[in-house]
């Protein structure tokens, strides 16, 4: 028998049967479906994180944490703060002692500020979590969506907000507006640092560090909006002036003066002497008692990173590229696909189950006609080849109709998410793709389950005697 | 391979004709439950090329199951088939099938065309089987139904047909691949006696034409139209006229 032959006898024989024939397909079309629009989704989530990550330049830097036993980026970028026991203080010796190592080509140290609680145009006043300072020095970029980036020339006064903050202030799909605004950066009632008044205690003197409930209000200009990701409620602004808003001021006693006018005084006057204590405002370093938070640094190779992590661990502080956090985020996609795939898994397996039922009805039903073709010479092999070759062409019409099924929803599915990427100002669109590999591999996969599920049935044609099938009634 | 016969077993009789057929000590049992039922019970047989043969008996004789043997359908227990000097009795599946395709037509009481194909599509499917070209075994098909006078019914489907014309069909299907022998079981049985006639008219032209014929019946109005006459009783083999 030929191949054509096969093709021909068994489109024929599913075409017989067209209602029970559809339904089996329908069958392995929900099966094919599924897997299809799992696999494009799973891919395509994956290719649009990591072109992110690859977009970004993060996939050359290093980060660099006090804590010397963090695992991974994220824990690196976010872990920071040099609050902890085992925590060695980054400092600008060990920045320098890191740039200075081989593959390092750059380095910004990172500060960040819990001390702004909001920030305000206008009447429009929106909450902040942190205040990022880093050095412009071109290692951390950020994707600009109108204005600059921050850089060298920037000490005090300028700030980027992600487009985040400028749709919520009311300047969506006009960002440029919002460059060259002043806003109000309102501080928490506890801040100290740069710019605060501190008044002066009038009732005790020696008071140490009081909270002098009183918001501090900090004028700033945007110089640019960035690119949205997910760390939105976030402020950016240069490392001096970030430095500063971590000053702790307080006034506290001037001893060396108030040591000599209580010596003046009893000289003057014998016995118990009360002289007025002076006080002075003195700001405290925060940095230089803690440290930065973290140093991003720059490796002159992708490829280089994990050799650089190797080499500032030996610092005795924690780092971790963004490889193993990549690697690690991708390994979450992988196991969303498993499940979904999975999933997708079970309704093939059913549907091998309706393939199955289907073919050993068909032999129920054609038992003569195939005592009738063995009686015309066919062999045992071919009849087993003919039922096992129809099977699959009905997991194959399957999966056929499931890629283009599939293929129409992941096209459905784009026009939605391109919406939400593009009111997140992303510049991606379609990234639910269909690529020839999913396509091959779904139909190939359908096809092979048609074929095991048709090895029982046709075993069992192959093995009818004649000489019974051609009684058979 | 053809074998000149002079002295074929259970035969003495001289002749110059060689033997399609030799069926030596032939023995086919069924197990019905404890029972053993002898289908065939030692049974001898030689035919000649060409010969038109009756074999008649009540039914459970074993007429069919001597049939089957002899078309390759089934297998003896005992004994051997010899085809055109070829051993069948030991022969796997796959060669048995091919001898099947390639030298017998089977004609059954039924019919047994495919009711979903048309003449030509029933006639071509013993041609499926062999390796001809797909517009050579329309060739052939074509030729096979115009010799059973069917021409102009080429695209008809079997219920598109008489009961006649059906049998003239699955005559056609069974001449396809150039049979030696054609083994037709109750080819009149489901045929009113004018049909009857005629099928059989057709059959005795073929076997004219020097393929052997192998009539089962119950009809003795058909086995009398037979060169020789055998009758199978109890699994035995006699032959009644020869």
């Amino acid at each position: 028998m030929r191949f054509s032959d096969y093709i021909l006898i068994s489109l024929q024989n599913i075409w017989r049967q067209k209602l029970r024939s559809a339904l089996t397909i329908f069958a392995v079309v929900i099966g094919a479906t599924s897997v299809t629009i799992m696999l494009a989704l799973v891919t395509g989530a994956k290719g649009f994180f990591t072109s992110q990550f690859e977009a970004n330049g993060v996939l050359q830097q290093v980060v660099v944490s006090p804590k010397a036993d963090i695992t991974n980026y994220d824990e690196a970028q976010h872990g920071g703060g040099g609050n902890c026991d085992s925590c060695v203080k980054l400092t600008d010796i060990v920045a320098n002692k890191i740039e200075a190592l081989p593959h390092a080509t750059g380095l910004a140290r990172v500060l960040t500020s819990g001390s702004v609680e909001a920030i305000k145009l206008g009447d429009k006043k929106l909450t902040v979590n942190q205040v990022k300072g880093y050095d412009t020095n071109g290692v951390i970029t950020r994707t600009m969506v109108a204005g600059r980036d921050l850089d060298g020339n920037d000490k005090t006064g300028v700030i980027t907000v992600s487009s985040d903050y400028a749709d919520k202030l009311g300047f969506k799909s006009n960002y440029g507006s919002l460059v060259g605004k002043k806003v109000d950066l309102i501080t928490r009632n506890w801040y100290t640092g740069i710019g605060a008044d501190i008044p002066k205690p009038q009732m005790q003197p020696g008071a140490n560090n009081e909270p002098n409930n009183k918001s501090t209000v900090l004028s700033a200009t945007v110089v640019g909006v960035s690119d949205s990701n997910s760390d939105s409620q976030v402020v950016r602004a240069p490392l001096d002036w970030v430095h500063g808003m971590n000053m702790n001021q307080m006034w506290q006693p001037d001893e060396a003066y108030n040591q000599a006018a209580q010596e003046k005084c009893q000289r003057r006057t014998p016995g118990p002497c009360n002289v007025e204590q002076k006080l002075v405002l003195v700001s405290q370093d925060m940095v230089e008692r803690n440290g930065y938070d973290s140093f991003v640094v720059k490796a002159d190779a992708t490829s280089n990173t994990a050799g650089l992590v190797t080499e500032i661990k030996k610092l005795g502080v924690g780092a971790a590229d963004a490889q193993s956090y990549i690697q690690s985020q991708i390994q979450i996609f992988n196991i969303v696909g498993l499940v979904l795939g999975g999933i997708g898994g079970i309704a093939l397996l059913v549907a091998a189950i309706g393939v199955i039922n289907t073919m050993v009805m068909a032999i129920l039903e054609r038992t003569r006609e195939i005592g009738v073709m063995r009686a015309c010479g066919a062999k045992r092999s071919t009849v087993r080849a003919l039922f096992t070759f129809e099977a699959s062409l009905l997991g194959f019409l399957g999966g056929i109709v499931g890629i283009a099924v599939g293929y129409g929803l992941t096209r459905i599915a784009n026009v939605f998410i391109n919406k939400q990427l593009a009111s997140n100002s992303f510049q991606v669109h379609n990234i639910i793709a269909l690529p020839l590999w999913l396509i091959v591999t779904v139909i190939a996969a359908t096809t092979v389950i048609g074929f095991f599920a048709g090895l029982y049935p046709a075993s069992r044609a192959a093995r009818l005697n004649p000489v019974d099938a051609l009684r058979y009634e | 391979m053809l074998r000149f016969k002079d002295y074929a077993y259970g035969n003495k009789q001289k002749r110059f004709m060689p033997n399609i057929l030799e069926l030596r000590d032939l023995s086919r049992t069924y197990k019905l439950g404890d029972e053993v039922l002898n289908a065939l019970d030692h049974v001898s047989l030689t035919v000649e090329k060409g010969q038109f043969i009756a074999i008649i008996g009540p039914s459970g004789s074993g007429k069919s199951t001597l049939a089957n043997i002899i078309g390759g359908l089934d297998k003896p227990n005992n004994g051997t088939v010899q085809i055109d000097g070829q051993d069948l009795s030991k022969v796997r599946d796959n060669k048995l099938s091919t001898y099947r395709n390639q030298h017998i037509g089977f004609v059954f009481q039924s019919f047994n065309l495919q009711p979903h194909n048309t003449a030509l599509e029933n006639v071509m499917l013993p041609l499926v089987f062999s390796k001809l070209k797909r517009s050579e075994r329309k060739k052939r098909a074509k030729e096979c139904l115009e010799a059973v006078g069917l021409g102009e019914r080429l695209n008809h489907k079997p219920d598109q047909l008489s009961g006649g014309q059906r049998q003239r069909v699955a005559i056609a299907r069974a001449l396809a691949n150039n049979p030696s022998i054609i083994i037709a079981d109750e080819p009149t049985g489901n045929l009113d006696s004018a049909k009857g006639a005629e099928i059989m008219d057709l059959l005795k032209s073929l076997s004219k034409q020097g393929i052997t014929l192998i009539v089962i019946t119950h009809d003795m109005n058909v086995a009398k139209q037979a060169q020789r006459v055998l009758e199978m009783r109890d699994g035995k083999l006699t032959e009644r006229r020869g």
